[in-house]
């Protein structure tokens, strides 16, 4: 396979306009998981982690600041 | 990756739409390394799979008013993942960014013998068995070991109740 043929399935399938087989191919890909991976050392995934939950956190704070205008029907939704 | 409290996962879930920003951290510390090491395993780029973990959890968060009545995390983080990991790819090749190492690394997963990976079964001797494997032939040449993970009380009870029958 090509990247121009990759690119083009890809594509396809984001707009939902891939054949079964091309939809297969792509999902079985997604499924495929390598089994024989390293396994990192617990400070390196808390590492990642802390990393992870830091970028969020600061995405939360940041618009608690500056929030987005909540309509009346949100805030009713999110009381029920 | 040990999380730091209990809580279940669907009152979790609940507190989001009040704007608790310490559910959404907790969500993110239980399932954030999976979805990243699954998109790092998929990309092999440290900066996309962050940024696409990022991305989930920012876009869960923005949208907490409008979770569905039978919303369920685990599928929503399973296929938003997969999405993320396909549009990825799509964008890269879209501004030819890295086009070597998609050649290279990516494009071999999509031959028919890396996918007839997908076929074989999960292996999960290494959490049954916790040591190496001689010690494992071993123990499953013992023949009483064969007989033990067999005993429960279910079996107990149902091997008493045809005992009784019989007599």
């Amino acid at each position: 396979m090509t990247t121009e043929v990759l690119k083009a399935k890809t594509g396809r399938y984001l707009r939902g306009e891939s054949v079964p087989a091309e939809t297969r191919q792509i999902q079985t890909w997604l499924s495929c998981i390598i089994d024989n991976k390293e396994v990192l050392p617990q400070k390196e995934k808390e590492k990642i982690e802390n990393e992870i939950v830091a970028e969020i956190q600061a995405y939360i704070e940041y618009t608690q600041i500056d929030p987005k205008p909540r309509y009346w029907w949100q805030k009713i939704t999110a009381f029920f | 990756m040990m999380s730091r409290n209990f809580t279940p996962e669907q009152d979790l879930i609940n507190k989001l739409p009040f704007g608790d920003s310490t559910a959404l951290e907790e969500l993110s510390r239980r399932y954030g390394y999976s979805l990243y090491s699954y998109c790092l395993a998929k990309l092999n780029s440290h900066e996309d799979a962050k940024r696409i973990v990022r991305n989930i959890f920012i876009s869960l968060w923005e949208n907490r008013d409008r979770l569905p009545v039978d919303f369920s995390l685990s599928v929503h983080l399973y296929t938003e993942v997969r999405k993320a990991v396909v549009q990825c790819i799509n964008s890269k090749l879209k501004t030819s960014v890295n086009i070597p190492a998609i050649e290279k690394q990516i494009i071999p997963g999509f031959s028919i013998g890396a996918l007839q990976q997908a076929r074989l079964p999960v292996n999960t001797q290494k959490s049954l068995y916790p040591f190496s494997a001689s010690k494992k032939r071993n123990y499953e040449d013992q023949w009483w070991n064969r007989f033990i993970p067999a005993i429960s009380m279910k079996g107990l009870k149902h091997g008493l109740k045809s005992m009784l029958n019989f007599w």
